[in-house]
């Protein structure tokens, strides 16, 4: 499947897009991608104290918000396209 | 006063009198500031069936409450009058350090009627007031008219001026202060063309004072600390700015194409956006008065054929001449943005209208000895050049200053025109986010963003996610957007804070500024008034029905999350109707009125 990154997550990975293998789940994968990149990254996708999930960053998949799916529980498959935001707003 | 300076500055330009009167207080309690209490004068000294170029209309600088004080980001002020593109109520918003300064001279507002037999400007310096010659002033630009009246009357005054374009009544001619500010939208710079009013120039010395200073600092300490923990207003856009949409509503299939016809999805938005800014051509970020977010682009191209040097663009003007025209070169955007801050014209309606031009001409509607050159989407020097014709009101720029509707009305396509109330639409696509097409639909102004902007929850989850795609709740939503808006806007506060603070936050401020014990909810309450006000302009002023282009509600979309929708605006305009306690056909009721004194 394949990562999009954008604002500052670019700067964080070094990346603007990567494939990676789909893991099971969207809270899968962003475990997998804030212990490939680290706290920086895991404050903005899972916040630094595990709490949050998901709820500081704007995340797509295949274009649709998370949140109108089933949120971190939804499930992925290879031809998915991930978008990953901070929280952005502007006008 | 508390927060008031008292005295409205009425300037008659055919008679050259200027008398200094007393603040109508009933009204600025009834209609906050600014925006609200602009309308207001507007309503109530005009007839809303007059020429907007005319004589007749008024021109109505007007600051909020909050303007000039500490409150969190207060740099805001209105300039209202009938609006020439759209013949609605206009009414534009505008930051910097103009708003500040004309309260410290001593003034809440400024009302300019008649026209003047020559281009003056006003000189204001605390109690001195004039009239003075701007024959020399007449013919230049933005830039060229603040450094030559800061050099003859100093620095420190903060000077509002048009350029060419408002001198020769372009319909979507802005007004811009402190140079690349705007009071962008509907015309009110062409309305000041009209006046042969060039500019007015203004230093003050006073300050603004407050009711309850202590609680007035808790109030805006409590703001200024929630503004700065938000990710958006803390840190995002002061990072990347508002060209950060970009890539957002790119990827939730948002972005209109090519004027809307191909779609919502430009494979080359990365190109110019805010990522791409910040890398290339950004040197710093800028802030208005009193404003910790500083979302404000410096930019300079160097090395291209469009080395230039200027602010921004923001989101909204780098979409027009971007994914509206097809064109991925952000020199090229960023050199027509400067044009529109030294032409003094809406980067909005000036990039759409061009992206109409290309789709015109793409189908041999307009011809070619028309433009004087083949034109197309994606032609970046072409749109660099029309934007440069339409400021010196050269040629095929003629029409293009008339705005599309007008332009595709004359070549017999006006549906092609992306309007609303026959001004242009920005930068999301009412069928990928069905409540935006509702508020292009409804918004007093004609197609704006900023009257209630949806956005906000469809797409970004501030401050909670509601789903773009959903037509449901969505007029419930956006009347409360629409009335909070209204709020801020005559606060004198800028509405981006709302990303960090909400009505709660922004009614602390506005209480204990005024000294009042008035509630959140009365204050909101004001905000369903002042937008009950500029409906009822509207409507007396003959004002077209609420709805969309038939391309948002006929043309399904064929890429990304909304594939196959259409903005469903039927739905939407009859709930949003209901929750307005208005008719079906939009009229607000005796009853509404009566509960909002309207009646």
């Amino acid at each position: 499947m394949q990562i999009r990154y954008f604002a500052n997550y670019r700067t964080i990975t070094g990346r603007r897009t990567e494939e990676v293998a789909a893991p099971a789940t969207m809270l899968a994968l962003l475990e997998q991608l804030s212990t490939r990149y680290g706290a920086e990254l895991r404050r903005w996708l899972l916040s630094a104290d595990g709490l949050a999930k998901g709820e500081n960053a704007v995340i797509l998949l295949n274009g649709r918000h998370i949140e109108h799916l089933d949120g971190v529980a939804t499930t992925l498959k290879e031809e998915d396209v991930v978008s990953l935001f901070p929280l952005v707003a502007g006008g | 006063m508390n927060a008031w300076t008292g005295t409205i500055l009425r300037v008659n330009l055919k008679d050259k009198t200027i008398v200094k009167e007393a603040l109508n207080t009933k009204w600025a309690n009834d209609y906050v500031g600014a925006r609200g209490l602009g309308s207001k004068y507007l309503v109530e000294e005009i007839d809303p069936a007059i020429d907007a170029l005319g004589p007749k209309n008024r021109l109505i600088y007007m600051a909020g409450p909050l303007t000039g004080t500490s409150a969190a980001s207060s740099g805001r002020f209105e300039i209202c009058a009938k609006a020439p593109l759209t013949g609605t109520i206009g009414a534009a918003n505008s930051g910097g350090y103009f708003g500040p300064e004309l309260k410290f001279a001593g003034y809440d507002g400024i009302i300019f009627e008649g026209v003047s037999a020559k281009p003056v400007y006003l000189y204001i310096k605390d109690d001195v007031v004039e009239l003075r010659d701007a024959s020399d002033l007449w013919g230049l630009n933005v830039h060229e008219t603040t450094d030559a009246l800061n050099e003859l009357l100093g620095s420190k005054f903060r000077i509002s001026t048009i350029g060419q374009a408002g001198e020769r009544m372009s319909l979507f001619a802005c007004v811009n202060n402190d140079k690349n500010r705007a009071n962008g939208r509907g015309g009110m710079g062409a309305v000041m063309g009209s006046k042969k009013l060039k500019a007015v120039a203004v230093r003050g010395t006073g300050s603004v004072k407050v009711a309850q200073p202590e609680a007035f600092n808790e109030a805006v300490c409590d703001a200024r600390t929630k503004l700065r923990a938000h990710p958006v207003s803390g840190e995002g856009l002061a990072a990347l700015g508002t060209e950060v949409l970009v890539n957002v509503i790119n990827e939730s299939g948002a972005l209109p194409f090519r004027n809307f016809r191909d779609g919502a999805v430009d494979p080359n938005a990365d190109d110019y956006s805010g990522e791409r800014l910040a890398a290339t051509y950004l040197i710093k970020n800028r802030g208005c008065f009193a404003c910790s977010i500083a979302c404000g682009r410096v930019t300079r191209v160097t090395n291209s054929p469009y080395a230039s040097f200027g602010e921004g663009p923001e989101y909204e003007a780098g979409w027009a001449f971007g994914a509206s025209c097809g064109v991925n070169n952000l020199a090229a955007i960023c050199k027509a943005n400067f044009l529109c801050n030294e032409y003094g014209l809406d980067p909005i309606t000036m990039g759409t209208t061009i992206a109409c031009a290309m789709e015109l001409a793409e189908m041999g509607a307009i011809p070619e000895e028309d433009i004087g050159f083949k034109l197309f989407f994606g032609d970046a020097d072409a749109m660099v050049r029309l934007t440069e014709m339409t400021g010196k009101g050269e040629g095929f720029g003629l029409t293009l200053g008339q705005g599309s509707y007008r332009m595709a009305e004359k070549y017999g396509h006006p549906e092609l025109s992306m309007s609303t109330k026959k001004q242009e639409m920005p930068a999301y696509d009412g069928r990928a986010i069905q409540g935006m097409g509702l508020e292009y639909a409804t918004s007093n102004r004609g197609g704006c963003h900023v009257r209630g902007y949806l956005t906000s929850p469809e797409i970004l989850g501030v401050p909670v996610k509601t789903d773009p795609l959903v037509t449901e709740g969505k007029g419930a939503l956006l009347k409360l957007f629409q009335d909070l808006t209204a709020l801020v806007d005559s606060s004198g506060m800028c509405l981006f804070t709302t990303f960090g603070i909400g009505l709660p936050e922004i009614s602390a401020q506005l209480r204990t500024a005024i000294g009042t014990d008035e509630s959140d909810e009365d204050f909101l309450l004001k905000g369903e008034r002042i937008w009950n006000l500029e409906k009822q302009f509207n409507i007396a002023a003959g004002v077209e029905k609420d709805t969309l282009p038939p391309r948002l509600l006929r043309d399904e979309l064929k890429q990304g999350p909304a594939t196959g929708k259409v903005c469903d605006l039927a739905t939407m305009l009859k709930d949003y109707y209901a929750e307005r306690g208005w008719d079906k056909e939009g009229v607000p009721t005796k009853d509404k009125l009566a509960e909002l004194s309207l009646g």
